[in-house]
């Protein structure tokens, strides 16, 4: 087998795999409800059977492709209504799952493979598809004024769908909305969740925005027990209409009835979910993250309670209030690792899709290239993995374009003809790190150098070491015309890859060595939900600086700072701090006496190589924050990452320190400067 | 040239996409992937395709609903539309071609078919 072919087959296997995990639970759902199963449920397992099917066709494994397929087949009748539930058919049901997990574990162990014997079942299948079919007359569609396009959108199975409801009774209605396209994929959902607790949503059908905004309509075929104005107070938003022509009565509940039903008279009002896993929109972890955040609030609260001096006076109370916020803290913690674990996807994720790139972007620049993909278990948030993909996506791109060299030119230089990219994913500390590696030319800080003086992002004479200059393509406007290929210049250079970076909350760096190659270093924290912090407090305003940033922290005498190039600075050891007033960068006054006594703290922060004391009056307290969100309107703010609510709803601004340095360092320095004038 | 494949399983997708991408050496082609008829919606307005791929039974909107939105949409109803599905059922193939795509295609399929079905969408030799 090539490579190509075990990646495909471990795809499969593992799709295959979670694809027959929600079988077997659905499968409970079924046999629970019985001959009054949902319908919903049952074609639920006929496209989960479906899928399997597809997939196993398609990848050549016979076996599971032609039981799925008699399943399919069973089951697409049942669906129809052309066969019955019965006891048979659910044990088969089982017993065909069961075989299906035995031929995926065979794939890769074959001396399973001959436990499974798939005429025995092919047999009882055709047994019970055999069964005669139920005959039924008339077309019920004729009740109803549904417009051609609708008709035609219908699948066989919801055509079928809609026949049984128009049979039963039930009230057909069109229900439809118009939603925001950035977000309708969530409203629609909330919207059919709430109509399937009293009917079926039969289809949907997205439509075009005819009130002339740029959103998308949806048009939903429904089959309730709720007649219009009573769907109409479910569906507030929406436009409600009966599509059952005057002369076609319903038969179950009488007209100027009751607008909601008094009591669930039919298995359709079942209120059960449909299924035991479904997949959790990330937005919803995000909330259930945030109670997390608010639940720690509360225990900080309790804690500080339990320290007061009243309590103490009361020894007992005290002493049990402590062991309840000990063990509070403790299942705080538990919660709080199991949401973050949920949240988190293996990096391998998104490797197939790297791959994929770099042998189509190797053929075109035909350059021959080895990827090597490393630590593809390292777990990450499954939104920053998303949001990774494309920075990624760039920078091996430079490296196949730019920093790989071509077959003679690497001969040339003693090196193998097949350059060689590695991707090295591990876990360090509370965060992640990413290597993108390459044995290419190299970057040569001199060309830099070169580079940034003619575009002015230098002084002509100013001399800045390699590090420096390293840094420097990651600024806007250093990417050269002379860089621009079919490849990879596509409008973007490395500065949007940095801020993408940065908006994760994390740092990228470059080493090179000029013949040798290159690695970009991306570091990312686990996860963006919770973050430990430092509450200081600067120009009578508090901050919270995420922990993860900060090095160490120290009380310094106004007389300690000195004045270097115009930068105010300290001494660190040996090491020369440079120092930014957080209540100058935030335009506060500053309501320090001055004095060379006056008293304040250093907190020492690193963003990726760049280091920097943050000058505040005071150091409050070490708390865990639940990052949010500040809206859009102060999203870019430099320096800022969000709020946080800390203590009694009492709100601080949370420092983004890799942005404070490269927004506010230049200017809160000027601004000292001239005051020192 | 840009294509949008609509397939809800990834490995199929990942599968067509390098079968596509093997087929297709002699032009530059672009992939958007899309998991489901909601994620095509989303990315639609930020693209211009040149030929989308769909598969039928998805969740949320199956694949013949998606064909008759971009059918009947003002911008999107000149895009060429093939829909790979594992339907054997000739109502549905028939209910896609009445929608008005312009392709059919039965999964499992040779590669070849596929790639001959998608030159012809694309109207290239």
């Amino acid at each position: 087998m090539t490579r190509e072919d075990d990646r495909a087959r471990e795809e499969f296997t593992s799709e295959a795999e979670e694809l027959l995990d929600t079988l077997s639970r659905d499968l409970v759902e079924f046999e629970a409800q019985g001959t009054g199963v949902r319908p919903e449920v049952v074609n639920k397992i006929f496209r989960e059977i479906h899928s399997l099917k597809g997939l196993a066709g398609m990848l050549g494994f016979v076996d599971i492709s032609e039981l799925a397929h008699n399943l399919e087949d069973m089951l697409d009748r049942l669906r129809m209504g052309k066969i019955a539930i019965t006891k048979d058919l659910i044990d088969l049901l089982y017993d065909s799952v069961d075989s299906l997990n035995r031929l995926v574990i065979a794939i890769n162990d074959p001396s399973l493979g001959a436990l499974v014997d798939i005429t025995a079942l092919t047999r009882r299948i055709h047994h019970i598809v055999s069964a005669q079919p139920e005959q039924k007359s008339g077309d019920p569609l004729s009740e109803l004024t549904i417009d051609d396009q609708t008709k035609k959108s219908l699948t066989e199975y919801e055509e079928h769908r809609l026949v049984e409801n128009v049979r039963a009774g039930k009230y057909i209605l069109f229900v439809e909305q118009t939603f925001d396209l950035a977000d309708f994929d969530e409203k629609l959902r909330t919207l059919t969740t709430n109509l399937s607790e009293a009917g079926e949503v039969i289809s949907t059908l997205p439509v075009l925005d005819t009130s002339g905004g740029n959103g998308i309509a949806f048009r939903l075929l429904y089959g309730s027990m709720l007649n219009d104005a009573a769907v109409a107070a479910i569906a507030p938003d929406a436009r409600v209409s009966s599509l059952r022509k005057a002369t076609s009565p319903v038969k179950t509940i009488a007209e100027g009835g009751p607008a909601m039903p008094e009591a669930p008279v039919d298995d359709d009002l079942s209120l059960r979910s449909l299924s035991q896993t479904v997949r959790v929109d990330i937005a919803k972890l995000d909330h259930v993250m945030n109670i997390v955040g608010e639940l720690i609030i509360e225990r900080t609260q309790l804690e500080t309670l339990t320290r007061s001096h009243e309590v103490q006076q009361v020894r007992m109370l005290s002493h049990e209030l402590t062991k309840i916020s000990r063990n509070l803290d403790r299942k705080l913690n538990e919660l709080q690792k199991s949401v973050i674990e949920t949240r988190m996807v293996p990096v391998g994720q998104i490797y197939s899709k790297l791959s994929r790139t770099v042998r189509k972007v190797a053929r075109e620049l035909n350059k021959e290239i080895e990827l090597v993909l490393r630590g593809e278990d390292t777990e990450l948030d499954k939104m920053m993995i998303e949001e990774l993909t494309d920075p990624l996506m760039h920078i091996i791109r430079n490296a196949l374009d730019h920093g790989v060299e071509s077959a003679d030119e690497r001969r040339a230089a003693g090196k193998t003809d097949r350059g060689h990219i590695t991707l090295n994913a591990y876990q360090q500390g509370n965060s992640v790190v990413l290597d993108v590696i390459d044995d290419g030319r190299g970057i040569d800080p001199e060309k830099i150098r070169a580079v940034a003086a003619k575009r002015g992002l230098i002084g002509e004479k100013e001399t800045i070491d390699d590090k420096r200059a390293f840094e420097l393509i990651f600024t806007p406007g250093f990417s050269t015309a002379s860089q621009v290929s079919e490849i990879s210049g596509r409008g973007v250079g490395l500065d949007v890859v940095k801020k993408n970076i940065q908006e994760l909350k994390g740092t990228i760096d470059v080493v090179s060595a000029p013949g040798q190659g290159s690695t970009f270093r991306i570091i990312l924290p686990i996860t963006l939900a919770i973050i430990q912090a430092l509450i200081v407090r600067a120009g009578g305003e508090e901050f919270a600086i995420p922990l993860t940033s900060v090095e160490e922290s120290l009380r310094i005498y106004s007389r300690d700072i000195r004045t270097v190039e115009r930068r105010e600075v300290f001494t660190l050891r040996d090491f020369t701090l440079p120092l930014l007033r957080l209540a100058d960068a935030f335009g506060l006054s500053d309501d320090h006496e001055h004095g060379p006594d006056t008293k304040w703290f250093v907190v020492v922060t690193r963003a990726g190589e760049k280091t920097v004391g943050i000058l505040v009056d005071a150091l409050v307290r070490q708390q865990e924050i639940v990052i949010k969100s500040i809206g859009e309107r102060l999203k870019t703010t430099p320096g800022v990452a969000g709020a946080t609510e800390v203590g009694e709803s009492e709100i601080v601004l949370v420092i983004d320190v890799g942005s404070l340095i490269d927004h506010f360092g230049g200017r809160a320095r000027e601004a000292r400067a001239l005051a020192h004038v | 040239m840009k294509i949008l494949v609509v397939e809800d399983s990834s490995s199929m997708r990942a599968y067509l996409a390098t079968v596509i991408e093997g087929g297709t050496e002699s032009y530059e082609l672009e992939i958007v992937e899309a998991a489901s008829g909601f994620e095509a919606l989303k990315t639609l307005p930020h693209h211009k395709f040149d030929a989308i791929l769909t598969d039928i039974n998805m969740p949320d909107i199956n694949g013949l609903e998606l064909v008759s939105f971009l059918k009947n949409h003002p911008v999107y109803k000149s895009i060429p539309i093939m829909v790979i599905s594992t339907e054997s059922s000739d109502e549905d193939r028939r209910r896609a071609a009445a929608l008005g795509a312009e392709e059919y295609l039965v999964k499992p399929f040779q590669t070849g078919d596929l790639i001959d079905k998608l030159r012809r969408l694309l109207k290239v030799a």
